[in-house]
């Protein structure tokens, strides 16, 4: 592959206003992580309990599934796409992991052997994108149903089996006085910050999603980039559902369920344009993150679910209009001028 | 009642004239061998361990002689949305059914489609969740007082003070309301018991888990829990931030019966109780079916009680082999996932069923349908939950299963 020149030619299209868009995208991203930090300083009003270390550890575990999947939802995002697969993938990450242990071998065979699966389905949906040209929220819709029900009838209802030690160990182990999971989360979103956004696929990425046809004309394979993006997807997914399985110590058929918005609405809070070619995993971490806390807090409330939902929905809104690049650029803009 | 019967034969022999006048096959048998009733399965959605039981022991009995020579089976499962159920319904309907055993989905929203069917000679047999519509068989535990002998369950064991969680189902949910009404009737007359968190777990142990943990981050020093099902994941949350365990009633779950027996978590300070919802309760409706288009039974349609399960720490009893037996009601552990539900034989009611059947599916080898006991229980009225409009006898929150130890 002749990765010099394309990733040369890229740069121009990238490069226009990149000082001025990375400077907004740190400060939203930055901005963020600040509003959790004051939402989990906040939250001692409501209950004194809040606010402690305790807290943080609890929000870092809950959000870890979000974490993992919001990044293969983003990369996919990123490339124009959308994944509404992740749910089942989720879910079948979760069945497998736990039914295929032990009966089908080691754990060190089995976990590799769900995640190649798990890619293998991510690039499927990617071919039916890439070269059937079918829209990738039909295609990635259609393949979660199909997986979904192969998972409902493989276990005809009820996944037996128990999670694999490996994932037992990252979600309820500790080093020293750090939690596993707290551990894995900082070495997995350096790795997959580095992955997005320091590495020649992020650039072709990018590219791609912000113009294919431009993309390709300078010289990218532009279906190499899109159906990486959609097989890590998958993959994440399914590593997400065995960590969901460490968590719980055993799977369910809807698992993955409550994840697919959240992990889009991660992305979304996070900064990336929901159309692709724009947008920082560390904004989707941040994301991620404050969605979690949020529901944290918002738990702790004393009030009737229905308004609890309220107030969640018009926290994220409220987020999403404050943390707008535009908004914040315009606002430095006129600072500086 | 002799009218209903009739209207039904008339509408089978109607629907056997018309499928041959117009050369359809309603079913595989040949012309010398009986009729076998055509019964659909209706399930609202399938993926938790209790949906997936209460199917699965529906189809084991089903293919358990001579039902199996009876009985045409299909099963449908339609999601979470009443729309959907309606419109299986309306097709079951169509397609002839003789009878539909369902979970229903909503009490209120399918009551107009039930009637259609019951006018058409079907007989509708609702499991666990009711309808309002008083020509359906209603088949439930609901009635029986889940939510009030399981909060006087939990204020006895925190002898009348303390903060509660309240893990609670799916909102919205008749079922759900009626097991906290239940229950708040009880924790209200103990100004002692504090509830400071109160979240929806949709009778689920992962989300119960996860909603669970989000509490004790606000309240750590919580001292005892109320669940619905689901109840396992507020355990493992505890565990997951240390030892402590707390006084703690909830569901039939596999799970949490081991926990409950289990020496080190008493130490640890888990006491309580395992009630609530019974996936037996399908093969039990079915069964009744069944007696009842035998014609070896002649019920009206009713609503009937299911008795509620009620196993406390010292009532645990690991079995042995594969079924219910010697009085044991908890499997060991490694041989079911933990949120397997228990609940799932009744040596009293389904003799026939074994493990295999709960969790494939599969008829018990030499096994037979055995009777029903004769006698059936009316479950009380309960406005919005069996019946539409209705009064709630006065003693609705009577306890039946606990004696308060403590005075309010």
């Amino acid at each position: 592959m002749s990765s010099a020149r394309p990733s040369a030619a890229l740069q121009p299209p990238a490069d226009t206003r990149r000082i001025g868009r990375i400077r907004s995208e740190t400060i939203s991203t930055a901005a963020i992580f600040a509003l959790t930090i004051i939402l989990i300083l906040a939250s001692r009003f409501v209950s004194p309990a809040l606010g402690s270390w305790d807290q943080v550890d609890t929000i870092i575990t809950l959000a870890s599934f979000l974490i993992v999947v919001a990044f293969g939802q983003g990369l996919v995002i990123l490339a124009g796409g959308l994944d509404l697969s992740i749910a089942s993938m989720i879910t079948l990450g979760g069945v497998l992991a736990t039914t295929w242990n032990g009966s089908l071998g080691s754990e060190w065979v089995v976990i590799p052997a769900v995640l190649i699966l798990c890619a293998c389905i991510g690039a499927l949906n990617a071919v039916g994108v890439i070269w059937l040209n079918i829209p990738p929220f039909i295609m990635t819709m259609a393949s979660g149903i199909i997986v979904a029900s192969a998972a409902l009838g493989y276990t005809s209802g009820t996944p037996r089996g128990a999670a694999p030690d490996a994932f037992l160990a990252l979600m309820k182990g500790s080093v020293g006085r750090l939690s596993a999971v707290l551990i894995f989360v900082v070495i997995f979103v350096l790795l997959a910050w580095a992955l997005q956004s320091a590495t020649a696929f992020g650039r072709r990425l990018y590219a791609v999603g912000a113009n294919r046809e431009a993309a390709r004309i300078a010289g990218v394979a532009t279906w190499r980039p899109i159906m990486a993006a959609y097989a890590i997807s998958a993959l994440c997914a399914g590593f997400a559902g065995m960590m969901l399985v460490g968590y719980a110590n055993g799977a369910t058929l809807r698992m993955g369920d409550s994840y697919l918005l959240p992990s889009i609405a991660s992305v979304v809070i996070g900064g990336s344009s929901i159309l692709g070619g724009r947008g920082s995993f560390a904004g989707t971490v941040g994301g991620a993150i404050l969605l979690t806390t949020l529901g944290t807090v918002i738990s702790a409330l004393g009030m009737d679910q229905g308004w609890r939902t309220v107030i969640e929905g018009a926290i994220i809104v409220g987020a999403l209009l404050l943390l707008r690049e535009d908004l914040i650029a315009r606002l430095r803009n006129r600072s500086a001028g | 009642m002799t009218t209903f019967r009739k209207l039904l034969m008339t509408t089978y022999v109607a629907a056997g004239a018309l499928a041959s006048a117009f050369g359809i096959a309603t079913n595989s048998a040949s012309a010398d061998e009986p009729k076998k009733f055509k019964i659909f399965l209706s399930l609202s959605y399938s993926g938790n361990a209790w949906q997936s039981e209460a199917a699965n022991i529906v189809k084991a009995l089903a293919q358990t002689p001579p039902y199996d020579k009876e009985v045409e089976l299909k099963e449908v499962i339609s999601g979470t949305d009443p729309q959907a159920q309606i419109a299986a319904y309306e097709s079951m309907i169509d397609a002839k059914a003789d009878g539909v055993i369902s979970f229903p989905i909503s009490s209120s929203a399918l009551n107009r489609t039930v009637k259609k069917g019951c006018e058409k000679g079907v007989l509708f047999f609702m499991y666990d969740a009711t309808v309002t519509e008083p020509c359906a068989y209603n088949v439930s535990y609901i009635t029986a007082g889940f939510g009030e002998n399981t909060a006087q369950a939990l204020v006895n064991a925190l002898n009348g003070k303390g903060k509660i969680f309240l893990s609670r189902g799916v909102p919205g949910n008749s079922v759900d309301k009626r097991h906290t009404d239940g229950a708040m009737h009880i924790f209200k007359e103990y100004p002692g018991i504090q509830v400071v968190a109160e979240y929806y777990s949709f009778w689920d142990d992962r989300t119960t888990q996860q909603e669970t943990a989000k509490a004790l981050a606000a309240h750590p020093d919580v001292d005892g829990i109320w669940a619905q099902a689901g109840e396992f994941g507020a355990i493992q949350a505890l565990r997951d931030k240390g030892t402590r365990l707390v006084p703690m009633t909830g569901e039939n779950s596999n799970g949490f019966r081991l926990a409950l027996a289990n020496p080190a978590a008493q130490k640890d300070g888990l006491k309580g109780v395992s009630a609530g919802s019974p996936p037996a309760t399908a093969g039990y409706a079915f069964k009744l079916m069944m007696e009842i288009l035998t014609k070896k039974r002649d019920l009206k349609a009713m609503n009937i009680q299911y008795p509620l399960p009620w196993v406390p720490a010292d009532k645990v009893k690991l079995c042995k082999g594969d079924t219910f037996e010697d009085g044991c009601n908890t499997f060991p552990d490694g041989k079911v996932p933990s949120s397997f539900v228990t609940e799932v034989f009744s040596p009293e009611f389904l003799p026939e069923l074994s493990l295999k059947s709960a969790l494939d599916g599969a008829p018990t080898p030499g096994k037979t349908i055995q009777p029903l006991p004769a006698e059936v229980v009316k479950a009380p009225n309960e406005p919005g939950i069996n019946c539409q409009k209705c009064e709630p006898p006065a003693d609705l929150y009577k306890l039946t299963k606990v004696e308060p130890t403590v005075k309010p």
